[in-house]
């Protein structure tokens, strides 16, 4: 399971100068892969077009293998008003998936409101709430932009590592301006800079610690300098 | 809501029958062109019950062309909302055909259907149903990209779905565009009576105007007034309820 990019340029069709240039990597199934990048470079117009696959935007650039469900989930996203959070997360949960939902709602520390609207929680319990439901559904790749902001670091960790253990065989790309966290956490790190650099796009390799990691300092200062150099 | 309303209409009758015996005292005009105090009241003695009973009337074919022009917007603005070939087409049809005044197609309707029950409803429905269609189509016709992109990427999407999403995001629009059809309602049924049926509070001010008696005609607007002000607040508190029923939490605890 794996997705290339082979020369992926982007504009949008208002503006005179492209957001994506000329784009060449690959990514392989499985692993919690990252990309990162200044703000305004382009990330969430990538993951756009990656998660609308071939048939999208992206067109013949991107080619995949053994991936046809990609999902995309972003910070911003709201769950309709109109009953509670848990009611909400029922619904759109495959029976078979119920088990996954009642242990995602552990880990992910939401069970105290699920009685609660979306409209009441804060920024990071609403952050949480979204991405459970597309970790419930059934996906290869997962884009999760931003999906985190707002979660205090420590339960971030603990979700993130969770993520990595409960779906072992699945492909994510998360999307983050923190740079410790992406280069301590993730496999492949994309680093995209703005067009005209010269500098296309990277791949840098980040620690991908897993549960029970001990940390390094000196590797993952060598993977902070690394993506540094890189945007 | 529905007290707000009535103090409200109150006040600006009351300030129109001042404006109008300020000029008619001003003017030294007669009772005949503009009524005094005492004339108003003793034809509101005569009168007002009958009225009251003509409006009540005119309010029936009223909130039954208002319910069926509710009906027809939402049916055309769901079928209007995508940006499909037919959509576009709903869309710019409605556009273009609110443009033309409803109410000079009252003759030919008066033509083909004669005066009567029917005539009066399609004229209600039609003065209400434009202004309705257009908020509905624009409500229909905006995704609320936010929440229904989850929906979308997982394959759950249906038009039902997506119309309650957009409804719900759209509720106070809605609510209010519904409650100030009411008076466009109620304006075209009074028009079809004026021009021509037997029934009604506008057959009974058309009566009052070939005799020029002002003052039928005073107490016949404070009776459409009073009534129109009560059918309003009561939308607007049905509207107010069903926002509270869905938007309030049930039982959940306030984070």
């Amino acid at each position: 399971m794996r997705f290339e990019c082979r020369g992926l340029t982007f504009t949008y069709p208002e503006a005179d100068k492209p957001v994506l240039e000329n784009l060449n990597f690959s990514m392989a199934a499985p692993g919690f892969n990252a990309v990162f990048g200044p703000s305004g470079v382009g990330k969430t117009s990538f993951a756009r077009i990656l998660a609308g696959g071939n048939n999208g935007p992206g067109g013949d650039a991107l080619i995949y293998e053994g991936i046809s469900t990609i999902l995309y989930s972003y910070n911003q996203e709201r769950l309709p008003g109109w009953s509670c959070t848990g009611s909400h997360l029922e619904k759109v949960c495959p029976p078979k998936n119920s088990d996954l939902r009642k242990e995602l709602i552990k880990i992910f520390k939401v069970d105290a409101f699920l009685g609660s609207r979306f409209s009441q929680l804060s920024m990071g319990q609403q952050n949480r709430m979204n991405l459970i439901r597309y970790l419930i559904q059934d996906f290869d790749l997962l884009i999760l932009d931003e999906s985190l902001a707002n979660v205090d670091e420590a339960l971030r960790e603990t979700i993130v590592l969770a993520i990595k253990e409960i779906f072992p065989t699945k492909l994510f790309l998360y999307i983050s301006h923190n740079l410790m966290e992406v280069a301590r956490f993730c496999k492949d790190i994309l680093v995209l800079s703005h067009p005209g650099k010269g500098k296309g796009a990277v791949v840098v390799q980040g620690q991908n610690y897993k549960t029970g990691y001990t940390a390094t300092p000196q590797a993952i200062d060598r993977s902070m300098l690394e993506i540094m150099n890189a945007v | 809501m529905l007290f707000r309303r009535i103090y409200q209409f109150l006040i600006v009758y009351c300030l129109g029958v001042t404006g109008l015996l300020a000029i008619k005292y001003g003017a030294g005009l007669s009772n005949y062109v503009i009524p005094g105090l005492a004339l108003i009241f003793d034809t509101a003695h005569r009168m007002l019950a009958g009225y009251f009973l003509d409006v009540l009337n005119t309010l029936s074919v009223t909130v039954l062309g208002q319910m069926i022009s509710i009906f027809m917007a939402f049916f055309v603005g769901i079928i209007g909302r995508k940006s499909s070939w037919a959509g576009s087409f709903i869309k710019v049809m409605a556009y273009n055909i609110q443009a033309y005044p409803i109410v000079a197609l009252a003759p030919i309707i008066f033509i083909l259907m004669g005066d009567g029950f029917l005539s009066r409803l399609l004229i209600a429905s039609m003065i209400c149903y434009f202004p309705l269609l257009l908020s509905v189509l624009g409500i229909m016709a905006s995704p609320i990209k936010d929440i229904e992109h989850f929906y979308i990427a997982t394959g759950r999407m249906r038009w039902q779905l997506e119309v309650k999403i957009r409804a719900f995001e759209n509720l106070n629009k809605l609510t209010t565009v519904i409650a100030g059809s009411s008076t466009l309602a109620m304006a075209g049924t009074i028009v079809a009576e004026f021009i021509a049926a037997d029934q009604g509070i506008g057959y009974s001010i058309r009566i009052a105007l070939y005799q020029s008696d002002l003052a039928c005609i005073l107490v016949a607007l404070f009776s459409i007034g009073i009534i129109i002000s009560v059918y309003q607040g009561i939308l607007e508190t049905v509207g107010e309820q069903m926002k509270n029923k869905w938007f309030t939490p049930k039982g959940g605890d306030l984070i």
